[in-house]
């Protein structure tokens, strides 16, 4: 270890950390705002669980250098091609969370809620999907982690991330680097993911704690 | 006063030849024809599977009949929007079905919400009803994980009855806490009901709780039939068949008791003296038994044999007693209470007390079976004068 190394290149760091936060956690919200529509349709209507379910562990069987390559010709060596890939991803660990969530509500809750008079949207909205909060948001934390891990993987069609420090590092013999952009990468998760479990809680006074 | 009125008169709910077919061919209900009279309390029983639940649930259409029609007021409920039909009849479920994620004045304030009032009037109602339901309106932002078992049945209570619905449906809102949170939530529901004058359907599998909070009960076979509808009191004296019968149960000789009042009992004073008293006294009265007493309340029995060994001039207050085991109110207590306090005691007498606790007089097992029979023939008298009326 060169720990002189890691003063002197801070200001790098810090830029690929933020360039792979950004990756990380804005693929894990988009993919969150796609798997609701899709989890609240496959709750409901029990047929359509299957197939969705089927499809978005097909994207996650794709090894994810070959996804974002097979994106190219489309997407181009960008930050969308890796957002797209990692959105993907995401998918597949939260569309069955928020099923899980939805089908979680207990019976009683949702037979009150109906005959207090709530129409079935309703119901939805205010008592189905709060209730499901907890469930979603322990997918939400392990889709974001997820997300930020494999962002580095965009480095080998270019797009910048904590995952330059693996390359470079690799191509100069310089463990340093290396053990440095894996540390980044476990920080930056770790932070994320504490940021998660406090709006959790924030979202969810109702919990008992344990 | 007019509206006071006027609520007596809404809900009432009429069943015509109401059949739940499911499916795969179950039969849930057959056939049910039954009028809940607006204003009273009405208990479905019966054993598990027998269709009261369903029939329950009809009303506010959480269940659609495929033959027959349920009417509230007159009116058809499928003739209503199911949303504004609910939003008009209280609903309380065994496991309270409380929104976890709402606080207890939130849960409570649900349905004037859903009808458009504003947060604030909804919450003040909310604080209102945790009074009336008997909790500490400091409740208020607790979550339901923060209440005991029959707190949140209480709130259960409160966020049926917040948008004041003429009706109330609840499906064994008692089943699942202790017998004594149990009983205390029958007993305020009792005098809810004095007050508020609500039609309530309460479902349940237990006779005694029908027997208590019901002004009818309606026993339903296992097929989903009627067997019997008709006052507690009714059940219990003049069950129609062996079913019935059966499941009033064994004691229901006893039990029919309760609703005869241990006014009309024949009370004697011979045996009841104070412990200044002395034992030549006692002995003179020729009982077997004494009941000696201080400053009007019972202190003890003494048997007859025990004073034979004593000084004629001992106060009576000196002398080893027996425990009075429990007593009845003369005004207000039952038969069933006087005959009880009979069996417990020693001398085989119930002991009579008035609103402060002092002695009237003691009954005997003789005087018991007098004012049980005299009690008996009045009920006979009605019951002839009814046959041949429906139910």
């Amino acid at each position: 270890m060169t720990w002189s190394w890691i003063p002197s290149n801070a200001a790098q760091i810090w830029q690929l950390a933020r360039e792979n936060a950004y990756l990380g956690v804005v693929s894990a919200l988009l993919g969150l705002a796609i798997s609701l529509p899709l989890g609240i349709v496959a709750a409901r209507w029990r047929w359509f669980n299957p197939p969705a379910q089927t499809v978005v562990n097909v994207f996650y069987a794709i090894p994810a250098l070959a996804l974002m390559v097979a994106l190219i010709p489309a997407l181009g060596l960008t930050d969308t091609n890796v957002l797209v890939a990692l959105t993907l991803y995401s998918l597949c660990i939260l569309v069955p969370n928020i099923v899980a969530g939805l089908r979680g509500v207990p019976e009683p809750v949702r037979q009150a809620a109906t005959a207090m008079g709530y129409g079935q949207l309703r119901r939805l909205v205010a008592v189905e999907l709060p209730l499901a909060v907890p469930v979603i948001m322990g997918g939400l934390r392990v889709a974001m982690v997820s997300s930020i891990s494999l962002a580095t993987i965009g480095q080998l069609i270019g797009v910048s991330s904590l995952g330059y420090l693996f390359i470079d590092g690799e191509q100069r013999d310089f463990l340093t680097e290396v053990y440095v952009g894996i540390a980044g990468v476990v920080l930056l998760a770790l932070v994320c993911d504490l940021v998660l479990v406090g709006i959790r809680r924030a979202l969810t006074p109702w919990v008992a704690r344990s | 006063m007019d509206e006071s009125a006027r609520a007596g008169d809404r809900g009432l709910i009429t069943f015509e030849r109401v059949t739940k077919r499911y499916p795969d061919g179950t039969v849930a209900v057959n056939a049910l024809d039954l009028e809940i009279p607006a204003g009273k309390t009405v208990v479905l029983v019966g054993p598990s599977g027998c269709g009261k639940t369903t029939s329950l649930r009809m009303i506010n259409r959480l269940v659609e009949p495929t033959g027959g029609r349920v009417l509230l007021d007159g009116r058809d409920v499928r003739q209503a929007d199911p949303a504004r039909l609910r939003r008009g009849i209280g609903y309380v479920i065994q496991q309270t079905g409380l929104f976890p994620h709402r606080t207890v004045q939130d849960n409570i304030a649900t349905v004037p919400l859903l009808n458009g009032w504003g947060r604030a009037k909804a919450r003040g109602r909310a604080r209102e009803l945790l009074t009336l339901v008997g909790l500490d309106p400091a409740l208020a932002r607790r979550y339901p994980y923060q209440l005991s078992g029959g707190q949140q049945q209480r709130v259960g209570v409160a966020r049926a009855l917040a948008a004041d619905p003429p009706v109330l449906l609840m499906d064994e809102p008692f089943s699942a806490v202790d017998p004594l949170v149990r009983a205390s939530l029958q007993d305020q529901l009792i005098t809810l009901q004095t007050e508020l004058r609500k039609t309530i359907v309460l479902v349940t599998h237990d006779i005694e709780e029908a027997i208590k909070v019901g002004d009818l009960v309606a026993l339903f076979r296992q097929d989903g039939r009627l067997a019997q509808v008709g006052t507690p009191e009714r059940l219990l004296g003049a069950p129609v068949d062996d079913y019935v019968a059966g499941f009033v149960g064994f004691d229901r000789g006893i039990r029919r008791l309760t609703f005869f009042s241990a006014a009309g009992l024949d009370l004697s004073t011979g045996p009841v003296l104070s412990g200044d008293a002395t034992v030549a006294k006692a002995q003179a009265t020729g009982e077997p038994w004494i009941l000696v007493t201080g400053e009007g309340k019972p202190l003890g029995w003494v048997p007859a044999q025990r004073l034979a060994a004593l000084p004629g001039d001992t106060p009576l207050a000196q002398v080893r007693t027996e425990g009075v085991g429990h007593t009845f109110g003369v005004g207000d207590g039952t038969l069933r209470a006087a005959l009880d306090a009979a069996v417990l005691s020693p001398a085989g007498q119930a002991i009579g007390v008035d609103g402060h606790g002092t002695v009237v007089g003691v009954a005997t097992f003789d005087q018991l079976r007098a004012a049980i029979q005299a009690a008996d023939s009045a009920v006979a008298d009605t019951v002839a004068d009814t046959a041949g009326a429906p139910q």
